[in-house]
């Protein structure tokens, strides 16, 4: 298993925004989408407006995020 | 003259009338907060009343438990993160710890969340020149949002702002334009102060304050000219310096809290009767003792106050050290097995044991209670009955070998010696020898326990006032009306540069007696300016300005005092290198009536009697017998000798065993070591 990464080939990254049906709480737009963000306390699942920005949920995300470290790999592939 | 102190469960209402001292106590009341106020002046009456002065814990609460308004902050784009961020400083204790949180940033608890906290794209540079123009299509773009979440304020902070407001100014019409009649504040009128974290937090204040105290003031001022009182009605602030209502609602974040710093100019006060001008003034609550020091009749103060650690706001307030040692104190057994008092208090709800309103953890007032130094039956003026049972239980069920009298006993020496450590560390830590000073005890705590720290103390004497209970409302009638203004300028002191400095001082001046209009006549100028030694970071403060106007002749002196000022404070001097102003302020202090000591007959120092003889317990391997005294009948000149238990209406006063009290000219109770005070 290699464990180097690639050369990223798009000029900017950005996560993946899934939407989600609902009204946002403090807008009442809806605009709502899923997605992982980093901040103070690690990484966090969450569902934000895209309008306002405002989070309707909040949940501790995996430690280390998107990224798998080598040894969780293997005990996880194995 | 009327005091009221609003605290979070009671209304105090004090009234001076004839040198007479009466008070009522009304519950506060959370939805209608102005009505118990009007009520307790109605039981007192308000006709002839000539000013009534007003202070509050609602808006502190009110930002302690977030319970505030919606509002919006608008600042330059990129910086929206600096009410998250705050100074980035961490209290010492969590510098080793990894989970420790900025209680107001955003993974937190918030004063605004990060959603309404939106970036304004405008850029000015610190000479106020433009770099970018304010971009108005987007500031609305972001405003709709803001009123999309139906924000009921907003404060506005751009970046070197208080050099130049035009951003401001028109992102405040463009707010009114989008919003409507909302509360704004805008930093540039504020606290046209540098560094941005501070100023923004002032105004994020500033508009909570707004929005609490508008309605309130008016419905006091409405109900009190029902009740015929045609007096001033002043506010008091963090330094619990006075300013008539308007004033206030004008810089409302100036009047956050008064709680402690009432307690300190009290003192000042009394001092001034009794002849004592360097102080240590000890208030004795439920959950704590403020301890602020006085030096020649003048207290310590600060240029910010901090309500939570690193968040601040830039209002003038008292130093005041915090120990979290009072009545409410929780007794408790340590890990290692040691009985420790506090930092947890059982508040008012539920209370200590004995109240019988459910708490079940044992505290100091429980333990004063068992060793009989509090009478179950007249606690409080009788308005509640203290559970003695309850107070045993509470006691009994810490998980401990020590006996039953080891559990109370260390539980009242070790709160004591815990205040005493903490107003030694006061004195040290502002240089001064503790046995010059006289130790003020006050605050309904203060006399049951500051004797028993007279031990360890060293100090000239303990003075307990007369209504120790009220003593910190009385501060309220012994204050002055302060009006101030300040603002920055990066200015190194030359003579060259003397013409701007006048300039700045001369400007604030103008505007501060615009706004007193005739109560300036007479008033007091102070003046004084913040500055550093070229290429420092960070300001001395409070350096005081020479009267008269400011030019390449007198400027020599403000560079010489700002030398000895920092001597003073830090202890090298370094008059070769230039000094650099930084903030100016001006004070202009217009006198208010204040309460009046009078003495009473002199009388020889005489051996009283005491009214009957009581039981105390566990604080000796046997019980001893003490001396029950009723305060209100001791002349001037009793002299009583411990242990004895000298008792008012708000408080009681314990004597210790080789103790001796005496009461002063101005029915205070002078306590020393040993022999006669």
């Amino acid at each position: 298993m290699s464990h180097s990464f690639p050369r990223p080939a798009e000029p900017f990254l950005s996560v993946e925004r899934r939407p989600v049906e609902g009204t946002c709480p403090e807008c009442g737009a809806r605009d709502l989408a899923e997605y992982p963000v980093l901040s103070e306390g690690g990484w966090w699942d969450v569902v934000k407006c895209q309008t306002c920005l405002a989070s309707a949920s909040r949940e501790p995300g995996p430690l280390f995020g998107v990224y798998v470290p080598l040894g969780l790999q293997i005990t996880r592939d194995h | 003259m009327l005091g009221v102190d609003v605290g979070g469960t009671f209304t105090d209402v004090v009234s001076v009338r004839d040198g007479r001292i009466e008070v009522t106590k009304v519950p506060s009341d959370a939805t209608r907060p102005a009505d118990p106020v009007v009520e307790g002046v109605r039981r007192l009456g308000a006709q002839g009343q000539e000013i009534f002065n007003h202070a509050s814990t609602m808006g502190l609460n009110a930002v302690i438990t977030r319970r505030l308004p919606k509002i919006g902050f608008l600042t330059t784009e990129g910086h929206r993160d600096m009410l998250d961020r705050g100074r980035v400083w961490r209290p010492m204790d969590a510098q080793t710890d990894p989970s420790w949180r900025r209680s107001f940033g955003d993974v937190s608890r918030p004063l605004v969340p990060r959603y309404l906290r939106r970036g304004v794209r405008e850029r000015l540079l610190a000479d106020g020149s433009e770099l970018l123009p304010l971009d108005a299509e987007q500031a609305t773009r972001q405003l709709e949002l803001l009123a999309r979440c139906d924000v009921e304020g907003v404060a506005i902070c751009l970046l070197n702002s208080y050099v130049n407001p035009a951003h401001e100014q028109r992102l405040r019409e463009l707010t009114r334009e989008v919003l409507g009649d909302v509360a704004v504040s805008i930093s540039s009128e504020t606290s046209p102060l540098a560094k941005e974290y501070a100023r923004a937090s002032t105004t994020v204040i500033d508009v909570f304050m707004r929005l609490i105290f508008t309605e309130y003031a008016h419905e006091i001022d409405a109900g009190l000219r029902d009740l015929g009182f045609d007096g001033a009605l002043n506010f008091a602030d963090c330094a619990a310096t006075l300013l008539p209502w308007q004033e206030a609602l004008e810089q409302p974040f100036r009047i956050v809290f008064a709680g402690p710093a009432a307690g300190t100019v009290s003192s000042i006060r009394f001092g001034q009767a009794t002849g004592d001008s360097n102080l240590l003034c000890c208030d004795v609550g439920g959950t704590s003792t403020d301890i602020s020091l006085v030096v020649d009749g003048q207290p310590f103060v600060d240029n910010t106050f901090e309500i939570e650690h690193d968040l601040i706001i830039n209002a003038l307030s008292t130093q005041i050290s915090s120990v979290g040692a009072g009545g409410g104190s929780i007794v408790s057994i340590s890990a290692s097995g040691d009985v420790q008092v506090g930092p947890g208090s059982a508040g008012s709800v539920p209370g200590p044991a004995c109240y019988g309103r459910g708490g079940d953890r044992p505290t100091i007032t429980d333990a004063c209670l068992l060793i009989g130094i509090l009478d179950p039956e007249t606690f409080a003026g009788g308005e509640l009955r203290l559970d003695v049972e309850a107070a045993q239980r509470a006691f009994e069920s810490l998980d401990t070998r020590l006996r039953f009298d080891q559990r109370v006993a260390f539980a009242y020496r070790i709160v004591a010696a815990n205040i005493a450590g903490e107003v030694t560390n006061v004195a040290v830590r502002n240089g001064v020898d503790p046995r010059d000073f006289t130790v003020v005890a006050y605050g309904a705590a203060g006399p049951m326990l500051l004797p028993a720290a007279l031990e360890e103390l060293h100090v000239k004497r303990l003075v307990i006032p007369p209504h120790p209970g009220l003593f910190s409302a009385l501060g309220l009638l012994s204050t002055d009306l302060v009006y101030y203004d300040s603002r920055s300028a990066y200015v190194v002191l030359s003579p060259e540069t003397a013409p701007h400095i006048q300039s700045v001082f001369e400007e604030m001046e103008q505007r501060l007696r615009e706004r007193a209009g005739s109560a300036a006549d007479g008033a007091v100028v102070r003046r004084s300016f913040d500055g550093r030694l070229w290429g420092q970071s960070w300001e001395t403060p409070f350096v005081s300005v020479p009267d008269g106007p400011i030019t390449a002749e007198t400027i020599g002196e403000l560079i010489d005092r700002f030398h000895a000022e920092y001597a003073r404070r830090f202890g090298p001097s370094f008059p070769y290198i230039p000094v650099q102003g930084v903030s100016y302020r001006v004070e202009l202090i217009v006198e208010a009536p204040k309460v009046e000591y009078r003495a009473g007959e002199p009388g020889g120092a005489v051996d009283v009697e005491p009214d009957r003889m009581i039981e105390l317990r566990y604080l000796s391997p046997e019980p001893f017998a003490a001396g029950e005294y009723a305060r209100e009948r001791l002349p001037v000149g009793a002299r009583i000798h411990g242990p004895a238990v000298i008792r008012e209406t708000l408080a009681t006063t314990f004597v210790l065993g080789g103790q001796t009290a005496e009461v002063g000219a101005y029915g205070e109770l002078v306590i020393s070591q040993g022999g006669a005070a």
